[in-house]
């Protein structure tokens, strides 16, 4: 069993070493791609995603598809890299949890742009994950926020997502312990984990996304420590945009 | 595609606004101090503080508002703006551009001017060859692939946005037109365009060295940028009206002319410049 539940009970340290509450390193970096319109690469710790922003500009709708003639259309492609697991797979295109992912962000950022700004035009993002260690739609839902700050498209705020996961099981009947934050591969396995994203500092949840069974009563805890991930993850993202702006502001492109 | 990932940054350590200043903390980087110390600021004072994120309060004075975009705050008089520090273009009246032709449609062209959406240039506002009393007939409309077609470079002007914000553009000079006989680049960068500014001057024409000639240089508004062999204008003397029809012969050429290898080499050179500029 890759999650020790007896040693985590006793030293409180996961297997990474973290506590119940710490995010994993998280890095960023923007622009990485000077030819798109807005780029950025993010990991969270060994979940590592590229993200390129192409637009808004205008493209030949595709037959059948309702576009609607008065506000921008988001679009998200995904594309998981065969070497970003530990065993090499093909993915296909028809994978229906990358597409439900694909939905998922498309909704998000469709609800938190200013897409009454642009009619007639389609903001695609695009996604390359290229190492895959838990956590999958909080990083791109993070690296998708910073490249459409990058490519300048209007929004209301930042959408900073996290994981949240619970380690209490009914037949130890410990209700106290404490859910955990930013779980990596390994714990996602076998822990019930939710993914929240907030928009902007007042706690508004705007992406919430559960796949596994939990307790309802575990659910608030979990729900409040990820709210409070996703806190920590809009600092840091904040930081990194200032970054970013000083250096343009003195003059260096890069 | 070109892909440059720098070498691993540190972890970033997160924001606190405690540390930052108290200027910073208490009106969110505007400096907003009422109405007797408002001053108008001509250039982007560059500063640290002066950055705003999205959902960064700008001003919670009489009325509430955040910034939607990272950039600067820009404040003319009373209005409060954010200038992002990277976006793409957005038409204005008057802008010289370069663009693309995307689409031919019956009494029109679609063209691609690196905004939102695609400009339109109408049949009716491009100078036909001929002169310029030249009244526009049907046949103009069945051959409109013989003036542009799919592909071609071309230099116009914004002539009056659409409601929606795209742009409609106009050929109606002699500097305007199709562009051939030199070499495409466009530039990304900072402010509500693509890093090119709206000047008094936009065309230049740069001395090379090594027997090259001159070469022209257009920098669109845009952010797309032509560069090419400069050519005199044979009889600038003449009549206005005469010198057209002299010209239009050849204006709506797609044939590339046979170029020097040292014309080509200098607006070669010229690009990579640009490129390390």
């Amino acid at each position: 069993m890759p999650l020790d539940t007896s040693t985590y009970s006793l030293a409180l340290l996961r297997l990474d070493g973290r506590r119940w509450n710490e995010l994993r390193r998280l890095t960023a970096q923007i622009s990485t791609q000077a030819s798109a319109d807005g780029s950025s690469f993010l990991s969270m710790g060994n979940t590592k995603v590229i993200c390129t922003v192409t637009g808004p500009s205008e493209v030949k709708a595709a037959p059948g598809a309702s576009g609607r003639g008065d506000e921008a259309v988001v679009s998200v492609e995904i594309s998981v890299a065969g070497f970003s697991g530990v065993e090499r797979k093909r993915r296909g295109k028809g994978d229906k949890r990358i597409y439900e992912m694909q939905t998922t962000i498309a909704t998000a950022f469709q609800a938190t742009l200013f897409t009454h700004l642009y009619p007639r035009s389609t903001i695609t993002i695009s996604l390359h994950i290229l190492s895959l260690d838990g956590s999958l739609l909080a990083t791109c839902l993070n690296a998708s926020t910073l490249a459409l700050i990058d490519a300048g498209v209007p929004m209301r705020d930042y959408i900073c997502a996290t994981t949240a996961g619970s380690t209490s099981s009914y037949s130890s009947n410990d209700e106290k312990a404490d859910p955990l934050l930013d779980l990596n591969g390994s714990e996602e396995l076998e822990l019930p984990f939710l993914t929240v994203a907030t928009c902007g500092t007042e706690d508004e949840v705007s992406v919430l996304v559960m796949e596994t069974r939990v307790q309802v009563g575990r659910l608030e805890g979990m729900l409040a420590v990820g709210v409070d991930g996703c806190k920590q993850v809009r600092d840091i993202l904040d930081v990194v945009v200032r970054a970013r702006g000083k250096r343009i502001l003195e003059g260096s492109q890069l | 595609m070109a892909i440059t990932i720098l070498a691993p940054a540190p972890a970033v350590q997160p924001y606190r606004a405690a540390e930052a200043s108290d200027s910073d903390s208490d009106d969110g980087g505007a400096d907003v101090h009422g109405d007797i110390n408002m001053r108008p600021s001509k250039r982007a004072r560059h500063d640290y503080a002066d950055i705003v994120t999205p959902g960064e309060v700008v001003t919670d004075e009489d009325q509430w508002m955040r910034a939607t975009v990272a950039g600067t705050v820009q404040k003319t008089n009373k209005l409060l703006s954010v200038r992002p520090l990277r976006a793409r273009y957005t038409p204005e009246i008057g802008d010289l551009v370069v663009g693309r032709i995307i689409e031919v449609q019956s009494k029109k062209w679609r063209v691609d001017v690196g905004a939102p959406v695609l400009a339109s240039l109408p049949l009716s506002a491009i100078n036909l060859p001929g002169g310029i009393l030249r009244k526009r007939t049907e046949t103009d409309e069945l051959q409109i692939r013989t003036s542009f077609s799919e592909g071609d470079l071309l230099i116009a002007e914004v002539q009056s946005l659409f409601q929606d914000g795209s742009a409609s553009l106009h050929t109606r000079s002699l500097k305007y037109g199709k562009l051939r006989n030199g070499v495409f680049m466009s530039i990304s960068g900072t402010g509500g365009g693509g890093g090119v500014v709206r000047a008094r001057r936009q065309l230049w024409t740069i001395d090379t060295m090594n027997g090259g000639g001159k070469v022209d240089v257009i920098l669109g508004v845009n952010g797309y940028i032509w560069i090419n062999k400069h050519i005199e204008v044979a009889g600038g003397d003449t009549v206005i009206t005469r010198m057209e029809e002299s010209v239009s012969a050849t204006v709506y050429s797609s044939q590339n002319d046979r170029l020097p290898n040292r014309a080509r080499d200098s607006a070669n050179r010229t690009k990579r410049y640009m490129i390390d500029f």
